[in-house]
């Protein structure tokens, strides 16, 4: 069983879904899945698309900034777009931590219908502290953010169907939402419980939902 | 850049915007969020994006109403 994930580390946002998604790298080898791991500049077409075609994963963990038909890597440079090489994806069961391209280069990608994508329709949005910058994984606003998130991967790893996977992952982001809500501790935490109801809102599952990997 | 259509101006509103600025205005100095290829903001400068009507405070916006909807539409969880 393989997986490449896409992990650029350019700016603020990308290093810490890059961290965080280090989480979902460890769990995997765990589980002896077979992690081909692209960082920073690695995580290019080039690199991605040769890496794809040679050893056809059964997951692509996409990490990066995005618009409605592309996701991007190092630098923002388009690693995957909708009319150029989504057939890339086909196959395989992919979760796009990036905003938006989960309205169309999900869309389009799944019009195989052998393939799974989970994405969001809109901005991924998250908050942070900036006193934890280096060193985000110990970041406790981003955390119910990133946590939930990450409940996709783990979940699929765990050898659940895809769309179980994405309803466990919003069932975290509401947990973690209505912990927020009710919360009076945090002067923040009105703000975020928007931000975590937004994400929830705006991630899809698309194409295969039965998908699953056999751990 | 990623593909927020900036065609609403919902802070046009002043009432929407003073709503959203009171939310913001509560954060705390260290707090960052971050709007995917729009960048990360501190609390000035997302209160700034309100009050210029940017497209980052136009997002801001959308998702307060956007939430406050839901409430009454009874889809909030």
């Amino acid at each position: 069983m393989k997986m490449i994930v896409t992990r650029p580390q350019h700016d603020v946002i990308t290093k810490y879904l890059s961290v965080w998604a280090e989480e979902v790298i460890n769990f995997a080898k765990e589980k002896g899945i077979e992690v081909f791991d692209l960082i920073k500049e690695k995580a290019n077409k080039k690199d991605f698309c040769g890496r794809v075609k040679k050893l056809q994963p059964d997951m692509i963990f996409l990490n990066g900034h995005g618009d409605d038909d592309c996701v991007t890597g190092h630098d923002d440079q388009e690693i995957v777009k909708a009319g150029d090489n989504h057939n890339i994806l086909y196959g395989a069961i992919t979760y796009a931590l990036s905003c938006n391209s989960g309205k169309i280069l999900g869309q389009k990608v799944t019009e195989n219908k052998m393939t799974t994508y989970i994405g969001y329709e809109d901005k991924f949005i998250f908050v942070s502290d900036r006193n934890y910058m280096r060193c985000p994984i110990d970041d406790p606003k981003a955390r119910p953010f990133m946590e939930a998130s990450n409940q996709v991967m783990i979940s699929l790893l765990k050898g659940n169907k895809a769309k179980d996977a994405s309803e466990r992952s919003k069932s975290k982001f509401r947990d973690n939402y209505i912990r927020l809500l009710s919360s009076s501790a945090d002067q923040d935490s009105l703000q975020a419980a928007q931000c975590l109801w937004w994400n929830m809102r705006n991630q899809v599952c698309l194409g295969d939902l039965d998908a699953e990997l056999k751990v | 850049m990623a593909g927020y259509k900036n065609t609403k101006k919902i802070l046009s509103d002043e009432n929407v915007r003073k709503l959203v600025m009171a939310r913001l205005s509560v954060l705390s100095k260290d707090t960052m969020i971050s709007l995917g290829s729009e960048g990360s903001y501190t609390r000035e400068q997302l209160m700034e994006s309100v009050k210029n009507g940017d497209r980052v405070g136009e997002k801001l916006a959308e998702i307060q109403l956007e939430w406050l909807r839901s409430f009454k539409e009874k889809v909030a969880v």
